[in-house]
Formats: C-alpha cells, sequence, structure tokens
C-alpha cells in the first residue's frame, strides 16, 4: 500500500497534477518566491549594510576620544577671547596618569614634504607619533614595526612608511633596514604601514604618510614641546565623557583657560557614535525582521489561500477520486504534498533570486551581503512548515469531501 | 451477488425525510438490471448506498458476499476501489488528465507501478475502442468517447459490478445507443453484473430486468 509522503508514484501523480495547472501553480508559486526572496534579501541586505559600515571602524580602537585645543572663547588672565593656546607634551605626560585612561596617543604633523631614496622620490605628509599610537589606532603593518617607546623617549631618527609610499619610493622591493631622505635628513626604515578603518583623524590615511617618533618630529621641525591631534582610549568601565572633566581639569592647572570656558577644547567621544550606529542597526534589525515576518506571513496566508481556492475548484475532482477508491488520507496526503512541493521548488527559486540579487549589490558595495547557508536553509525549513501549516486546513477541507459531491455537483 | 434486506434511510431534518423504506432486493450474477424512477423516487439515495457511498439506517446491504454496513472511511474506498466500477451521466473525468491517466487512476489508489498502469489502461481504452484517443484530454473528446473512457476507467479494477447513474442523459440518441451496446456487450461478454440508474424507458427496455421505485419503495 502507499501513503507515505516517499512513494515516487504519488509524487509523479503530484507534478502531473501541478504541470497541469499552470497558471494556478505559477501564481502559487510567485507568492512563495517573493516571499522566500523579500526575507533573504531583507536580511542579506541588512547585514551587509551593518557589515559595510562597520569597516570603517575597522582597526580601531572604539572606546576612545580624540581631542586638541581649540581658541578661546571667554577672555581669561589676560589672554584675549579668540587667542589660541596649545597642547605639550607636559600635558600628555599628566593625562598619561590619571585614572581610566588606557592610552593616549599623541600626533603632530608637517605637511607635505619631498621624499626620496636613491632614484625615486615623491612628497608626503610626515607625521609625529608615539609608542601609544599603536594602541589606539591598530595600524595594518605590511613589515618590520610601528614606533616604539625606545624610539620615543631617544628621539631616534627611524620612519615607518606608508605602504603607497614604500611602493612609489622602494618599488619592487622591502624598504625595512634602508634609509629614506625625508626633506634632507635620513631616516632609518623600520617598518612599511597601512590601515584597514576607512576613517583617519587628522590628515591622510596611513597609507599615504610616513611616521616618524613626534620627538624626532618636533626636534627635526623645530615644533617645541607642542602636540597636535591626540586621541586616548578609556580603560574598560570608563567612557571618554566620564573621562573629559578629569584631562579639562588637567589641562586648565597647565593653561591659563576660564574656569567655564567649556569651548577651549574640542573633545569628540567616538564611543558615544558607536553606540549610535549600534543603536541605529538594533532598529534596522528590528524593522528587517518586522518587514520580513510580515512579508512572510503574507506570502504563507497567499499559499493557503490559494490551497483553499484549489480545494473549492477541486470539489468534484475530489469527489472523484474518492469514488474510485481514494482514501481520506490519500486526498489530505496529495493537497499537503502539492503545497510542500510548491514551497520547496519556488522557496528555492526565492533564494536563489535573492542571492544573486545580493552577489551583485556586493559587486558594487565590495562588502559581503551574503547570507549564511544556514540562514538560507532556516528561512527555507521556516517556509516549509509555514507553507505546509497553511495548507493544512485546506487539505482537511479537502478530506471532508463526500464522493457523493461527484455525483450530485454536475 | 446483491441482496438488500429492508433497508431504510431518512435523511434527518426539521421535517425529516424517509427516502427509502423497507427496501428488499436481490441482483443476481450476470443481470443487467435498470433501476427506473422519478426524480425525487428515491433512486438516487439507493444508487449511493449501493455504491457505498451513502449510509443506510437499517437493514443489511451484501455486496458479493460482504456485509456493508457501518464501514469506516478507508474500508468503504477500499471496497469501492476493488469491487464497485463508477459511471456517471456528466462523466466525472478528471479535466487535466488524458483519457489513458483517467482510467488509470483506479489503479494509482490500489498503490499499482506506473507502467503496469498504463499498460492495464490501454487494454481497457481498446477494449472500449479507443486506443487512438489515449493521450486526448477529455475535452477533446465527444460526449459518447468520453462515456467510454469513464467505462473502461469502471472497468479497470476488474469490479463485481457497474453503478451508471443516467449513463446516457447527456448523449444524443445514436451515441446513447452505442453506450448500451457497450454496457450490453459487457453483460453478455464477460457476464459483467449491470445496474444502471435512468429515468429513460428506452434505456430500461434494453436491460433484462427493471426495478421500479416510487416513493422510496420497490413497486416492481
Amino acid at each position: 500500500m502507499k501513503t507515505a509522503l516517499f512513494d515516487i508514484e504519488n509524487w509523479r501523480e503530484i507534478g502531473a497534477t501541478l504541470s497541469r495547472n499552470k497558471t494556478r501553480t505559477l501564481l502559487t508559486a510567485f507568492g512563495i518566491f517573493w516571499g522566500t526572496a523579500m526575507l533573504a534579501m531583507l536580511l542579506g541586505g541588512e547585514k551587509g549594510l551593518e557589515r559595510k559600515l562597520m569597516k570603517n571602524f575597522e582597526g580601531f580602537a572604539t572606546n576612545s576620544a580624540v581631542f586638541f585645543a581649540n581658541r578661546r572663547t571667554v577672555s581669561y588672565q589676560g589672554f584675549n577671547k579668540g587667542s589660541g593656546w596649545s597642547i605639550t607634551f607636559k600635558d600628555i605626560d599628566a593625562i598619561r596618569q590619571l585614572d581610566g585612561v588606557d592610552a593616549v596617543a599623541t600626533t603632530n604633523s608637517v605637511g607635505s614634504v619631498t621624499v626620496s631614496a636613491g632614484k625615486h622620490g615623491t612628497s608626503a605628509q610626515v607625521q609625529g607619533a608615539d609608542h601609544e599610537y599603536v594602541r589606539v589606532f591598530l595600524p595594518k603593518m605590511f613589515s618590520g614595526r610601528f614606533i616604539n617607546e625606545s624610539d620615543q623617549v631617544n628621539a631616534r631618527k627611524v620612519a615607518v612608511v606608508g605602504k603607497n609610499i614604500a611602493d612609489k619610493v622602494f618599488p619592487g622591493r622591502d624598504p625595512v633596514g634602508e634609509f629614506i631622505n625625508i626633506a634632507g635628513i635620513y631616516y632609518k626604515v623600520i617598518g612599511v604601514a597601512g590601515q584597514e578603518a576607512e576613517i583617519n583623524v587628522g590628515g591622510e590615511k596611513l597609507d599615504d604618510q610616513i611616521n616618524i617618533p613626534i620627538s624626532t618630529l618636533s626636534r627635526a621641525f623645530n615644533l617645541g614641546d607642542v602636540v597636535g591631534g591626540t586621541m586616548m582610549t578609556a580603560k574598560d568601565g570608563y567612557t571618554p565623557t566620564q573621562l573629559k572633566p578629569r584631562i579639562f581639569r588637567v589641562l586648565r592647572a597647565n593653561h591659563p583657560i576660564a574656569p567655564h570656558d567649556d569651548q577651549a577644547l574640542f573633545f569628540f567621544d567616538i564611543s558615544e557614535q558607536f553606540a549610535m550606529v549600534d543603536k541605529l542597526f538594533s532598529g534596522v534589525n528590528l524593522l528587517a525582521l518586522f518587514v520580513g515576518i510580515g512579508t512572510l506571513i503574507a506570502g504563507i496566508i497567499g499559499v493557503g489561500n490559494i490551497m483553499w481556492v484549489i480545494v473549492k475548484e477541486r470539489t468534484q475532482e475530489i469527489g472523484i477520486r474518492r469514488a474510485i477508491g481514494a482514501k481520506p488520507l490519500d486526498i489530505v496526503t496529495q493537497i499537503l504534498s502539492e503545497g510542500i512541493a510548491l514551497t520547496f521548488i519556488a522557496g528555492m527559486a526565492g533564494i536563489i533570486f535573492a542571492v544573486c540579487a545580493l552577489a551583485v549589490v556586493q559587486q558594487i558595495a565590495e562588502v559581503s551581503f551574503l547570507i549564511g547557508f544556514g540562514q538560507s536553509i532556516s528561512i527555507m525549513a521556516i517556509f516549509m512548515i509555514l507553507g505546509m501549516g497553511a495548507s493544512i486546513i485546506p487539505s482537511l477541507k479537502a478530506m471532508k469531501i463526500k464522493p457523493i459531491e461527484a455525483i450530485n455537483d454536475k | 451477488m446483491i441482496t438488500l434486506k429492508d433497508i431504510n434511510k431518512t435523511y434527518p431534518g426539521i421535517v425529516p425525510l424517509h427516502v427509502l423504506r423497507d427496501i428488499n432486493l436481490h441482483i443476481d450474477k450476470g443481470e443487467l438490471v435498470s433501476i427506473m424512477g422519478a426524480s425525487g423516487s428515491g433512486k438516487s439515495t439507493l444508487l449511493n448506498i449501493l455504491g457505498i457511498l451513502d449510509n443506510y439506517d437499517s437493514g443489511e446491504y451484501w455486496l458479493d458476499g460482504v456485509l456493508i454496513r457501518n464501514l469506516s472511511e478507508n474500508r468503504a474506498a477500499e471496497l469501492r476501489n476493488r469491487m464497485i466500477g463508477f459511471v456517471f451521466q456528466s462523466f466525472n473525468l478528471i479535466s487535466y488528465k488524458d483519457a489513458v491517466e483517467n482510467v488509470a487512476l483506479p489503479l494509482f489508489y490500489q498503490g499499482v507501478g506506473r507502467k503496469k498502469r498504463r499498460m492495464l489502461a490501454m487494454e481497457q481504452l481498446e477494449r472500449v475502442g479507443l486506443a487512438e484517443r489515449a493521450h486526448h484530454l477529455p475535452g477533446e473528446l465527444s460526449g459518447g468517447q468520453k462515456q467510454r473512457v469513464a467505462l473502461a476507467r469502471a472497468l479497470i479494477t476488474n469490479p463485481s459490478i457497474i453503478l451508471a447513474d443516467e449513463p446516457t442523459g447527456a448523449l444524443d440518441s445514436k451515441t446513447s445507443k452505442e453506450v448500451m451496446q457497450l454496457f450490453r456487450d459487457l453483460n453478455t461478454d464477460r457476464n459483467m453484473t449491470i445496474i444502471i440508474v435512468t429515468h429513460d424507458p428506452g434505456v430500461g427496455e434494453q436491460t433484462s430486468r427493471i426495478i421500479r421505485i416510487s416513493d422510496g419503495q420497490i413497486t416492481v
């Protein structure tokens, strides 16, 4: 006897039924196709967008803040409103001592200068960085190392060359150990660096810069003890905004700034931006889920609806089948199997369509928009189960059709 | 072949309808019988009971030695499939299946494999003279051809009886004669027990026995 879902004869019968009613089959299939495609595209699109945005922050300590000296906005101790001031190495040393401060990377830069080695030369921005730079910016090292504390304390004439600069000045070779002429002074190359993050603080990306110890920069370019932009990271349990008053207290102790002149220090808390993006994506995620579930339900109701209509339309056929010997279970199996077969094929097509669409977006956006294999399988599984659930009511209705109806329904 | 003993059937309702009253009937194997009566006489209900499509309230119905009473849906379906071949007035072929698939369908519910089904179905179609129309859909066949396909479908399970409900009701007089001839040939050549429900006296005359029913009772 045959009753099982796994009977080849059964599937042949279902295949025949579905293929002989093309319009009906196509309409039902389209609902499911669109539902799965929408859900897969929504989920993939949302993930891709998140990846795309997060790529901007790659290689970047997140619990961090940028600060630098602004002009005074309040006249104080003989310094007029609008006069400038500068953060110095002394301030930085004091800030490093503060509770809750993890690392302070301070930089200063001179504009574009000529750099060369042998026959090759170019112009590049030269930045002074200290040994804590690597703890905040997480540069990507192609070879060698970044500036360390010893380089900084001893003001060594060493340079970390950006990847793009290295390619121009030392074409086709690893420059570590060689010398590079920067504005007339020779520096030993200790590393080649680049960055993964899209954002950068102050000037060029690391790939297009040359970094030398900030102490060396100050001497070579006569910058005194003044530093430029500073970036700090907070220890776990602290936020940069919490630390801002402490940092300001240190700076006010060393510089004549009015007690209520909060504008004299530019302070930008990156962790707040992160939190915002994070919140934004929880929102987007929720929206995608909401819309996705909506689409899913609409698709499933569509399937159930069409199956219902199909059963009504086929009342006589089902009656005939019952009259010539189909058992109630045969009819339920048939209607359910048709629903499952349709859901499976159309759902597959929907996911394949979505993957293709996401692949095109991926080509343009240069970030992975693909949904995982497991995720697509679960979308399929959810659709199969719901598709089956939606077919149950119509199939039970079909089961109740009496064979007499085949005769009476003339 | 068929024995009915004191069969009663009432359709419940605000005014209960007593459609069959103490029906007693015996039909032997190989008989060609017609059941005649006006509409509302109870002949359709009798046919439904004979075809195991409906239940009766009291009495006994023996079909080929099997007592047909209080059967489960599954058992009823199985008995219909194996013991009864139906021919309907409106043919009741499945419109999207071609002739050979329609004829083969009862065997599908017996779990017969596809190849064997098609082979047996072709045999039956040849028997009713429609082998060359095997791959036509019902919509592409004439009324007489459709009824012959339906007859082939009724015969494929080699049933104990053929039940025909107004088999010529939708046919013109010429094709009616052809179809009736087919029934008669079946009866004489294969000793098939055939019961035809009709209100057409012309059809009744061509059978060996006429059972008249009126107001739920057999009058002859």
